[in-house]
């Protein structure tokens, strides 16, 4: 078996919640950090965790502005963070290939 | 040697499971993250005044027959259905998006076996000749709004988390109701349109309100 692909893995991608993030993000232009938080069922201070995390590594982007007078935080996937993810998820098939052609 | 052997044959079964799964479970988030982002308050309100409005017509003109009520209910059911979604393609046409996406068509697939079913009943019982007995239709207000409640129920899954608790409120309200009036209270003697218009009217009308005033930016838009 060659373990090259699993090796590639993106190790900040990997992480079940920001995986988890990640897909929702991918889906949809933007997720409110409540949207997030109620579909992942994560609490405030986790979600808040992995959203830094990600953002750190530059793949999603975090806006905050008030909707009816009320604070509201989106986020959304940066570029890099579409490149990164669509190429986990290639990895991820490439894995699923190797071992079904064995 | 052998149990080397196995530990290979498992390692590569267990990796190539662990990346389907992980395959499987971000195919499923993106399904749920791509929820259903029309503004349903109009949709609601809509059907909320049709639904009094049919109850209003029902008894105003006393169609209590099988034929008059099943009619009434299921071409009422239809004026709805077309409503809504002209209402969603209308907001889609401003937002230019897409009518017919993704999400959209998720939530008609995840509608439409409870509503079939629902209507199927009706049709049956209420229009066919000699179809059910006639007491059968004061059965049809509590399978319709227990079909409707699983309906709901079903397409919740990508919608808002509302939708699938309005989905509950109308199978609670339709068993609570139905056992109301079969343990509590049977003899009770009244039109079977204010029935109706309690199960179809009323909930659609109060929910409509209530995401008019938190959806405001939304429906604004």
């Amino acid at each position: 078996m060659n373990p090259e692909p699993f090796l590639q893995l993106n190790r900040v991608i990997h992480e079940k919640g920001r995986l988890a993030i990640m897909s929702m993000l991918a889906a949809s232009p933007e997720l409110s950090f409540t949207e997030l938080r109620d579909a992942l069922t994560m609490t405030d201070g986790n979600l808040t965790t992995h959203i830094r995390a990600l953002q750190q590594e530059g793949y999603i982007s975090v806006t905050k502005s008030y909707r009816n007078n009320r604070p509201l935080t989106t986020c959304s996937l940066t570029p890099a963070g579409r490149k990164a993810f669509a190429e986990y998820i290639n990895l991820l098939e490439q894995i699923v290939r190797q071992n079904k052609g064995k | 040697m052998l149990a080397n052997f196995y530990f290979v044959m498992q390692s590569v079964g267990m990796e190539t499971n662990w990346a389907v799964e992980h395959l499987q479970t971000i195919r499923t988030l993106m399904e749920r993250s791509a929820v259903y982002r029309r503004a349903l308050a109009p949709i609601m309100l809509f059907a909320g005044i049709m639904g009094v409005a049919a109850a209003v017509i029902g008894l105003l003109f006393r169609l209590d027959s099988m034929a008059a009520f099943g009619t009434l209910w299921l071409g009422t059911a239809a004026i709805v259905v077309v409503g809504a979604l002209l209402i969603t393609r209308q907001q889609a046409l401003k937002d230019k998006e897409p009518f017919w996406s993704p999400p959209t068509r998720r939530v008609a697939q995840a509608l439409l076996p409870p509503l079939f079913a629902g209507m199927f009943l009706g049709v049956v019982f209420a229009l066919l000749p000699g179809g059910g007995p006639v007491d059968f239709i004061l059965l049809l207000p509590f399978l319709w709004a227990l079909f409707y409640g699983l309906a709901l129920h079903a397409a919740g899954f990508f919608m808002p988390r509302g939708v699938k608790w309005f989905g509950w409120i109308y199978i609670g309200l339709a068993s609570g109701v139905l056992c109301f009036f079969t343990i509590v209270q049977p003899d009770l003697d009244f039109s079977i349109h204010w029935l109706m218009g309690f199960f179809f009217g009323v909930p659609h009308l109060a929910y409509g309100a209530y995401l008019y005033l938190t959806e405001k930016g939304k429906n604004a838009a």
